[in-house]
């Protein structure tokens, strides 16, 4: 396995190197917050940060998507595909939980026979530049989900930051040929390597939550009606933000959206949360989730229960963002301590 | 694969209204592309994302049966803004649709079965497009005995006139109408489905019954079967949710892990009783 070294001031010239040929995206600081964005200037870039408000989710699927446009000739209509679909992308200075996330989403996207090409494309076309964290939050729990702030399975290329300098390593084949073309990369040097994997070590080690989340669907499964669904739900104010910054979430709404006073628009898609009371509602004023306690339930059920029963994985990847931000404090690593103490269903004892 | 998320453009061709209320009309749609009526391959219960571009799509069942080829036909109750907007609609304008969608009725599984089939109000419109089926000279030797009781406020609310009066004609069908009161120039039966559905009492040798209507109505038709002496397996309910996408993306329309979009909309009552009460 063949390690570089990227130096920090030398971020300008990866930038200028691959920005002819991808659309580079890279967290950046916007009204004080961490954000991806396709940038121009890379002296932007923040890469000692901890995480993004909003996850780069985002690149793959947009909060506001075109599924398609439409032009209304009288009563004749056409309708054209989205475009720049096939623009090749680099997203730079990924986490690992956000790019474990991002197979979250492809798996999701891909189910079935209506597969979505717009998202299954556009995570085709981009490649993964990633950074371990050195320093986890404390609200991050990705070693109870099957990850690792050191996770670089799902990158292509994996950056470590050794204080001046990056250790650079090709993962998969797109990364690999990636640091060959950056030919003036430095060799790394074995003890750069150690260093590494003593920053991994002591990350790990920072990770205090730990949630054993083994077979939690089979406890959740039988507790559907549990009383525990209340106690978690009573503060919830039902805003959605925990649904809105997660990275796997993938809800969406759908509506057409008029140019004003042309004859044209577009059908797009809004992410959407199943929090709002709106988003099971049906027109006849029939609600299948019209209470705060069925809709935080399913929040809980769908990411550790639904998702592996359906797909044999947890549908959350420990970023600790609806920890985070949820504004009255409710605690998803909590609720799950919580459901782990449910006693198990007895038998119930029949006698003749 | 194409965009899933794109339409098929259609025409429409007739639109009839249903009820003396005037908030119930089918539109017949044709497609603009020979290719799209093929590709439009589908089965009585499947259901479609259709929509008045600018406006909005939504997702209606399919009144029309395969056996009635060239065209396809949606009814539909005039309740938000899309719907509304397709109460306003002219013959010859454009409508986006998608599909099919969904399971449908197992016309495979009700094969060598006595049929029952019991509907209220408007969601009577994939029981059309099943029974329609059923009769085509083509597919109706595979079936044993259908009855049809079909139950609607008043004689003004019900659907597809012509064509349940063609039904009474035919001697290889059952069907039973019913009104909730009593109507001058009312002959049929009166009084609620599952009164009827007793007084009927369809047996469940080799049988599979097919229940769609309002929540009650389902509700104490199923209570009644089951008094029958009906298995949870042999009832079958098509389930209506909220949709956006209608190929399980938009996520809205699960119940538990599954999906009425693709897993649905038809479930027997015994997968119903695996899964949440969240419908």
């Amino acid at each position: 396995m063949e390690y570089k070294i990227l130096k920090k001031d030398q971020i300008i010239k990866l930038y200028n190197d691959l920005t002819k040929d991808y659309n580079f995206f890279a967290p950046i600081k916007e009204k004080r917050n961490i954000v991806f964005r396709k940038i121009t200037n890379p002296e932007e870039i923040v890469l000692d940060y901890l995480n993004s408000k909003v996850p780069p989710k985002e690149i793959l699927f947009p909060e506001k998507d075109i599924l398609f446009e439409y032009k209304i000739n009288d009563n004749e209509i056409e309708l054209e595909e989205p475009k720049n679909l096939n623009e090749q992308n680099i997203i730079f200075g990924i986490r690992p939980c956000d790019a474990h996330s991002f197979v979250l989403l492809v798996n999701f996207f891909s189910q079935g026979d209506f597969k979505d090409e717009i998202i299954i494309n556009r995570r085709k076309n981009t490649i993964l530049i990633g950074i371990g964290c050195n320093t986890p939050k404390s609200t991050c729990f990705c070693t109870s989900v099957e990850g690792n702030p050191f996770q670089k399975d799902y990158m292509d290329v994996f950056l470590v930051d050794l204080q001046n300098e990056y250790l650079v390593e090709g993962i998969s084949d797109k990364g690999k040929d990636l640091i060959k073309k950056l030919s003036w990369l430095a060799d790394a040097k074995e003890m750069d390597i150690e260093k590494a994997q003593e920053l991994k070590k002591q990350a790990e080690e920072s990770i205090t939550t730990k949630l054993d989340l083994k077979d939690i669907d089979k406890i959740l499964d039988p507790n559907f009606d549990h009383p525990i669904w209340k106690e978690v739900s009573e503060t919830c104010i039902g805003c959605g933000t925990c649904s809105f910054l997660c990275p796997t979430c993938t809800c969406f709404d759908v509506i057409d959206e008029n140019v004003p006073n042309k004859n044209r628009g577009r059908r797009i898609r809004i992410w959407d949360t199943c929090q709002s009371c709106l988003y099971t509602l049906h027109t006849s004023g029939h609600n299948p989730r019209n209470s705060c306690i069925q809709r935080v339930r399913n929040r809980i059920l769908h990411k550790f229960c639904y998702y592996p029963e359906n797909y044999g994985m947890l549908g959350c990847v420990g970023c600790g963002r609806c920890v985070q931000l949820c504004p009255v404090n409710n605690d998803l690593r909590t609720i799950i301590e919580k459901i782990k103490k449910i006693e198990p269903k007895r038998e119930e004892k029949v006698s003749a | 694969m194409p965009n899933p998320y794109i339409p098929m453009l259609t025409k429409i061709k007739t639109v009839v209204s249903e009820n003396k209320v005037n908030d119930i009309k089918t539109l017949e749609l044709v497609f603009k592309k020979e290719e799209d009526l093929k590709s439009f391959d589908y089965n009585p219960g499947q259901f479609a994302e259709i929509s008045l571009i600018g406006k909005g799509e939504c997702p209606i069942g399919i009144a029309s049966s395969p056996t009635e080829e060239g065209s396809i036909k949606f009814t539909i109750k005039k309740m938000g803004t899309v719907t509304t907007g397709f109460h306003n609609v002219e013959i010859g304008d454009t409508v986006g649709v998608r599909g099919p969608l969904g399971n449908g009725w197992p016309i495979e599984e009700m094969k060598g079965k006595n049929i029952v089939i019991i509907g209220g109000g408007f969601a009577f419109s994939t029981l059309r497009s099943l029974v329609v089926y059923f009769l085509d000279e083509r597919y109706r030797n595979n079936y044993k005995d259908i009855t049809v009781i079909y139950g609607n406020r008043d004689s003004g609310e019900v659907l597809y006139r012509d064509i349940l009066e063609e039904w009474e004609k035919r001697d290889d069908i059952n069907v039973v109408l019913t009104i909730d009161r009593e109507e001058e120039g009312w002959t049929r039966e009166v009084g609620f489905v599952a009164a009827v559905v007793k007084k009927v009492a369809p047996s469940p040798d080799n049988a599979i019954a097919v229940v769609c209507g309002p929540p009650i109505m389902i509700r104490t038709a199923v209570a009644e079967l089951v008094n029958l002496g009906w298995k949870d397996e042999q009832i079958l309910n098509s389930l209506e949710m909220r949709m956006k996408c209608g190929v399980g993306k938009c996520g809205r329309c699960n119940i538990g892990n599954k999906f009425v979009c693709i897993d649905g909309p038809v479930f027997s009552l015994a997968e119903l009783k695996k899964i949440p009460n969240e419908y």
